[in-house]
């Protein structure tokens, strides 16, 4: 099989819809693997992500050209190691401006670098004007639409709404009770060493609900990662 | 100062008219030579980053070319295309010879001269008194000149003392951002009395090309054309920036989109464009 990296791109063009939780789960999707993973937080003032995962992700200006070096020249490296990189949505015009302006897509498929999108949805027209604008300028990158139903909460017209994204995939992440997701907020708490050994101290509760919370996101991550395998499969061509 | 011509030929110390001097003749050529004389009087303005802009478009668009750059001794063109140019004096006879008798002989049939600040109006006089300018005037050759603005009411002065030399040129004003330079649009009536001194063939915008970029090429010491290949001065691989190189070949691709919006390939074939 041909070495393929993946490179993550959560992103919206409007704050609050969860971009940085999707970069947190996926990261702990893979550290919860003991796979390599590597990140980046394109918010150089309030950069929560890369202070979850000190050892696995950076802070990096995407307005400086100085960070768009070390965000993108790293990118492009193909060695296996999935990319995640969290696009702060004041960083989200910049950051695709660049990406068209320096032909990241067209050198990433010549490294073997597969970007992916996630396009996180909320109910107005401009974000759904915005990913169909991605994905008239990169038509054969793929999109995941990402629906964080406690960040950005569509209501009953979801099915609608998302049918109208120019995504063949999507993940949902459901929303959480308010005490649970206030767990979530401690930068001690790993997701992945949760899974394996959750804080004592943690209430038997918010244990299960955190489990019941995750469950369906990594399967949801794994479901994809597997398709994308069988889609890369030379054997199955 | 050197001398200005006049529509009246003037007569040299032997008491010959250019025109009466014999005129280098390209008649029978295959091909027609152009030439094209990138200057400023003004330093600074960025003659050499855009004549290496050139070189880059004529070899991406496969026209052979040979460069001169005329910065002596040490020739900063040179320093970034050294397999194609050459270090001449446009004062020097011999260095005269050196580009006009060859143009109709080399087998290259485009040259680029690279104009050192303050060496324009030489140049444009030592072409006039060589009788290039004469063969230029008879379609022999195909004269083009890019004439590199800084923002000041000093480069618009340029625009007049070059003015006598281009009648047949195609004579290109050039806007360079590169160095992040402003110019006078703010002032229409300034500008209207400078430009209307002389008719050129249009004008040419240089866009910026973000400090970073610029600096690593210069480091690197290549064309840019070579830096955005990731390969290194002899040839070899390198390890620049892929950022870097991104912006390169954008800035790139926006002056090529600005040469093609000129038709400079078809001048230098020798066809109207205009």
């Amino acid at each position: 099989m041909r070495r393929r990296s993946f490179v993550f791109v959560a992103c919206s063009p409007h704050p609050r819809t969860g971009v940085s939780t999707t970069a947190r789960l996926l990261t702990d999707f893979h550290l919860s693997r003991h796979a390599p993973v590597e990140g980046f937080d394109t918010d150089p003032h309030a950069s929560r992500y890369a202070e979850l995962f000190p050892a696995h992700v950076r802070a990096v200006d995407a307005a400086d050209i100085k960070g768009q070096i070390s965000l993108f020249d790293r990118l492009l490296v193909n060695d296996e190691t999935p990319k995640i990189v969290d696009v702060w949505s004041r960083s989200y015009d910049r950051f695709f401006g660049t990406v068209r302006e320096i032909g990241f897509v067209e050198e990433a498929r010549r490294n073997g670098v597969e970007p992916v999108i996630l396009f996180h949805v909320d109910p107005s027209q401009t974000s759904l004007a915005r990913a169909h604008a991605l994905h008239a300028a990169w038509s054969d990158v793929a999109m995941v639409v990402v629906n964080n139903e406690g960040a950005s909460p569509l209501g009953a017209a979801a099915h609608e709404i998302l049918a109208h994204y120019p995504a063949s995939r999507k993940f949902v992440i459901a929303p959480l009770d308010a005490a649970v997701a206030r767990s979530l907020e401690s930068p001690e708490l790993s997701l992945s060493g949760f899974l394996v050994a959750p804080p004592p101290a943690m209430s038997i509760v918010v244990r299960a609900a955190l489990k019941a919370w995750l469950a369906p996101i990594f399967t949801q991550f794994r479901s994809f990662e597997l398709r994308q395998q069988l889609n890369g499969a030379e054997f199955l061509r | 100062m050197a001398q200005r011509p006049s529509k009246d030929a003037k007569r040299d110390d032997r008491g010959l008219s250019a025109r009466e001097k014999a005129p280098p003749t390209f008649v029978g050529q295959r091909v027609k030579p152009a030439v094209i004389v990138v200057g400023a009087d003004k330093g600074g303005v960025g003659k050499t980053t855009i004549a290496r802009a050139l070189l880059d478009y004529l070899a991406a668009n496969n026209v052979l070319t040979r460069a001169f750059d005329t910065e002596t001794p040490r020739g900063t063109l040179r320093r970034f295309h050294p397999d194609q140019t050459t270090i001449v004096d446009l004062t020097s006879t011999s260095d005269q010879m050196k580009i006009i008798d060859t143009l109709g002989t080399a087998e290259v049939k485009v040259s680029v001269v690279d104009v050192r600040a303050g060496g324009l109006e030489p140049a444009l006089q030592a072409l006039q008194d060589t009788g290039f300018l004469d063969a230029v005037r008879e379609r022999e050759v195909t004269f083009i000149l890019f004439h590199v603005l800084g923002s000041s009411i000093a480069s618009l002065d340029e625009i007049a003392e070059v003015a006598p030399y281009v009648d047949d040129a195609d004579y290109f004003l050039v806007k360079n951002h590169v160095n992040d330079t402003t110019f006078f649009e703010w002032d229409p009536v300034t500008h209207r009395r400078y430009f209307e001194k002389v008719e050129t063939a249009g004008e040419v915008t240089i866009p910026k090309l973000n400090e970073l970029s610029y600096e690593q090429v210069e480091l690197a010491g290549t064309s840019f054309s070579t830096f955005v290949a990731n390969r290194a001065a002899d040839g070899e691989p390198a390890d620049h920036s892929f950022v870097l190189r991104g912006y390169v070949r954008t800035w790139q691709s926006k002056i090529a989109d600005e040469f093609d919006r000129i038709r400079l390939l078809e001048l230098i074939a020798g066809r109207e464009a205009r």
